[in-house]
């Protein structure tokens, strides 16, 4: 297997095959000026020295926050779950770290598939504008691809760092092809659509495939891609980010091999769909070479979100406006907040169905209930990983508060995470009413966690995995990554 | 607002199904299906495509693979996926058992092609197989697997995870990666359903739910057979084989090809001035001068003048020698592709005009309706068994392929499917061998 994944300097089938008659360069751009060859170039022509150094300090919170809530992920049913299907229903074969159980490993694209399950097992994943989870699709991709690679082949934390950068950045470059893609989804799972094609942008970059393979892992990434929104809130949901991360590495894989797709997949083809199958309005755009010196990566201009807690981003929103209704509340009387001394709760939040549940009946729900988390907030001053354990969920007071909720969309708050805010209206019983607004939670991209923030959730998480001393080392490790020679040493602290 | 109860319906409907259900007419039906297909998946295992990709992709790897209305080839992600599961079920299914969740996995594709109109037309978006064909591998499998009807629904939610691939593909190396991986992903989701996964129990229910893959969607309940008026969905609509390995919309103009020019006795191809091709509009399948074989069958301009020039169609005609002769070249120049406006979109109701002309002023042309291997004019048995002969002979010894053709033929009678797998470990010694290059010189 190994002998495949040596940086792949395969013959470029395609160029050969690419006479077109007269007649048909009239009715189509030349293969070499279309949307999909662009991206093809771009992935296989970047390189480490085009990272600048906001990028690589970005990007390296990203890598820190996912390994973190993977690690806090493995401890899942989900992931229990995922772990235990691949290896029942595939050979044995040992070659890429599991996140968390000791000496786990998987063969690479099943690896990437339970690690990007373990990722996304809570929604404590990064999130994105326009929305979607980039890291958790990439990461375990790049980390799977890594250890395959020879033990005198491993990449260089700087070429790691570029391969999950040019995931990330492809990613982004897909979404803005769309309006449609602004807005909280409806439809298909943003990581299942652009996440696939990050996975297979990331590994075809650390695999140094040619340009032309590069574009062929994509159109094969693109046919790959795409679920539904409705098992959002579901135990299956955590299997998209799954999926993408294992079927992106595959698709790489097939292209370096030498498979081709359609060269068209990210253009625009009247009567005939390529990537465009998966957006109401598309719009591609070519995207240029990064030797050009004027390219600039995305999470450049537009910074990622971490979550404080492990619940859908807009539930953040109203947790932090809850928060501080709660600390009022406690300023007010007793130390303690009680269902008895609130009449109503009123939540003023963006309308989108899947995020609105009255009753949440498991936690995949609760993470994805506006109502749960402004009550949580509300009783406890704050949401944690632990308000979603089972006794948590059952408590009576909760249950209680969470009868007295009524729910409003205002027209001036849109379903988009980079214009919606949260607002909690609390009606006591005495007759006051306590308000509060959040407009930016402290974690947003437009209010970052500090970096000792950040650490301090990684060693929340990790620190439910692992012992005290390779907690450390990984976030020493990242801090230095762009200094490692070898990413081996990464490699082997995930478990 | 949540319409409940489609999907709750199907996982109990998958659940409930029994040989008792099965029919003659379906039997008979599906047993060619299985027979057809294992025929062009061994085909397809001499492909280049196959060696690069994942070992259940062999069926749609030169689209010689069945079609069914609502368009979809529905037995290749099916078949796949039961042969390998059969393979290490603890108990070996019985040929009863294996007819029963292969027609489970036909009648759930069946039912969900028929909850939305686009579906009934040559499609432009997402291609069927990859959307209907993991939840009809899924349904097959969590029957196999004998699931209880709540974890059929999961598995129908799970896979629906995987389903939907963009057209794009189509005409590429890549578009029979879309068969195998229908397979493998339905099979995948009927194993985590039976782990315990869970997903939306409203999947099919709601349009954010298997809704996102049609812009109109209308779902409704699934009934066993029998019951209310309903049969099976292949009883009341059978499909088509193909007789060339290409795309179904191909064999409409072929037959319209090979009946134009059997009106010119003594044709010499070099005095034809034009070859005018009346076709339905559809993008994937108009290709003036395809530069690979997979955008060859794909193309109405090269199977037309392909037939003209060998005054029949084989499996060879795809082949790169034959592709690239200059005389084909020459006749494609020669190729005007006109989309008259009754001509429609959909394998029920499209027609193929061929009209040549020659040098000195002679038009000779002919229509086609309905080709042979429709489902308005299925295959005989006998022209089905050679098909498959001609196909399992590139691969199996003759021993391989007369066992799989009896197997197959009294399947429902075997106590044991393994029969099926000892057959198909029997290779030919002489792997180039070809068994009596079947040419369709003349439409049946």
């Amino acid at each position: 297997m190994s002998c495949l994944l040596q940086k792949a300097i395969r013959p470029i089938w395609s160029v050969k095959e690419l006479h077109k008659s007269a007649v048909e360069v009239l009715k189509q751009p030349s293969p070499e000026d279309t949307v999909t060859a662009s991206f093809g170039k771009f992935i296989s022509e970047v390189k480490p020295q085009h990272l600048s150094s906001v990028v690589l300090h970005r990007s390296k919170r990203m890598v820190l926050d996912s390994i973190g809530v993977g690690l806090l992920g493995s401890t899942t049913d989900v992931f229990r779950l995922a772990l235990q299907h691949s290896q029942l229903l595939y050979a044995h074969h040992d070659v890429s770290s599991v996140y968390g159980p000791e000496g786990t490993k998987l063969s690479p694209t099943l690896a990437a598939f339970v690690n990007g399950v373990a990722t996304h097992s809570m929604d404590f994943d990064d999130t994105w504008h326009p929305a979607t989870h980039p890291s958790g699709a990439v990461l375990p991709a790049v980390l799977a691809v890594s250890d395959m690679m020879p033990a005198n082949g491993k990449p260089s934390g700087l070429h790691f760092l570029l391969a999950f950068n040019v995931g990330i950045e492809i990613q982004g470059r897909l979404m803005r092809f769309s309006n449609e893609a602004h807005n909280i989804p409806k439809r298909f799972h943003p990581p299942s659509v652009v996440g696939t094609m990050g996975s297979a942008a990331a590994c075809a970059c650390l695999l140094s495939l040619s340009p032309s393979q590069c574009s062929h892992a994509l159109a094969i990434a693109a046919s790959l891609s795409g679920a539904p929104m409705a098992n959002a809130a579901t135990q299956s949901k955590p299997m998209h980010i799954g999926n993408a991360s294992r079927l992106g590495l595959e698709a790489a894989v097939l292209a370096s091999q030498g498979l081709e797709a359609s060269q068209l997949v990210l253009d625009a083809v009247e009567g005939v769909a390529g990537f465009s199958a998966f957006f109401k309005d598309y719009a591609p755009q070519h995207l240029g070479s990064p030797n050009h010196g004027d390219h600039v990566f995305l999470i450049e201009e537009q910074d990622i979100a971490f979550k404080r807690f492990p619940a859908h981003l807009g539930m953040h929103w109203v947790a932090d406006a809850a928060a501080s209704v709660h600390k009022n509340l406690v300023g007010f009387g007793p130390g303690k907040v009680t269902p008895a001394h609130i009449q109503a709760v009123l939540l003023r939040v963006p309308d989108s169905k899947y995020i609105n549940r009255p009753f949440p009946e498991s936690d995949h729900q609760a993470r994805h209930s506006f109502q749960f988390n402004a009550c949580s907030a509300l009783l406890d001053g704050e949401v944690t990983v632990q308000s979603f354990s089972p006794e948590a969920m059952s408590r009576p007071e909760l249950l209680q508060l969470l009868r007295r909720v009524r729910v409003e969309h205002p027209d001036d708050n849109p379903a988009n995470f980079n214009h919606m805010y949260g607002e909690v209206q609390v009606a006591l019983v005495g007759g006051d009413v306590l308000r509060g607004r959040c407009d930016t939670f402290y974690g947003h991209w437009r209010k970052p966690l500090t970096n000792e923030s950040l650490r301090k959730k990684f060693r929340n998480n990790a620190g439910a995995v692992l012992p005290t001393d390779k907690v450390e080392r990984l976030i020493q490790m990242i801090e230095d990554m762009d200094k490692l020679n070898d990413c081996t040493p990464l490699l082997s602290q995930l478990q | 607002m949540l319409r409940k109860g489609v999907t709750e319906s199907f996982g109990a409907a998958i659940h409930a199904l029994g040989a008792s259900h099965l029919t003659d007419g379906v039997i008979r039906r599906s047993k060619r299906m299985m027979l057809d297909t294992l025929g062009v998946g061994l085909l397809g295992t001499r492909t280049d495509v196959f060696d690069k990709a994942l070992k259940y992709s062999q069926v749609h790897s030169m689209d010689f693979d069945d079609t069914w209305y609502p368009a979809t080839h529905p037995s290749g992600a099916v078949l796949a996926s039961l042969l390998a599961l059969a393979e290490v079920t603890p108990t070996t299914p019985s040929g009863v058992e294996l007819l029963l969740a292969f027609n489970v996995g036909i009648e759930v594709q069946g039912r969900l092609l028929r909850f939305s109109r686009e579906a009934f037309d040559i499609p432009k978006r997402f291609h069927p197989p990859s959307v209907v064909g993991v939840m009809g591998s899924t349904a097959a499998c969590a029957k196999l697997l004998g699931l209880s009807s709540r974890q059929c629904a999961n598995a129908l939610a799970i896979a629906a995870c995987s389903a939907g691939a963009p057209l794009a593909n189509a005409a590429t190396q890549t578009k029979p990666l879309h068969m195998g991986y229908a397979a493998q992903r339905g099979l995948e989701a009927a194993r985590l359903a039976q782990a315990g996964l869970e997903g939306n129990p409203a999947i099919l229910d709601v349009e954010h739910g298997f809704g996102v893959y049609y812009e109109d969607y209308n779902p409704s309940a699934m009934t066993l057979p029998g019951v209310g008026g309903s049969g099976w969905v292949l009883e009341e609509q059978d499909v088509a084989f193909k007789r060339i390995p290409a795309h179904l919309g191909m064999h409409w103009v072929v037959d319209a090809a090979l009946t134009a020019r059997a009106k010119i006795p003594n044709l010499d191809v070099s005095q034809i001035k034009r070859i005018t091709l009346k076709v339905p509009p559809s993008k994937y399948i108009d290709c003036a001068f395809p530069t690979t074989e997979h955008q060859a069958r794909h193309s109405f301009q090269f199977n037309a003048c392909s037939a003209i020039l060998d005054a029949g169609m084989s499996v060879e005609s795809f082949s790169k020698a034959q592709r690239e002769r200059q005389d084909l070249k020459e006749l494609l120049g020669k190729v005007e592709v006109h989309v008259p406006g009754d001509n429609l979109a959909s394998f029920d109701k499209m027609y193929s005009e061929v009209v040549i002309e020659t040098n000195q002023g002679e038009s000779f042309s002919a229509k086609c309706d309905t080709f042979y291997g429709h489902w308005r004019k299925p295959l005989r048995q006998e022209d089905l068994v050679d098909k498959f002969m001609a196909n399992a002979s590139f691969v199996l010894s003759s021993e391989g392929a007369v066992g799989l053709l009896d197997t197959i033929g009294n399947i429902e009678t075997e106590k044991e499917c393994t029969a099926l797998h000892s057959y198909l470990k029997l290779t030919t010694e002489q792997r180039d061998r070809r068994y009596g290059l079947r040419t369709w010189s003349q439409s049946g």
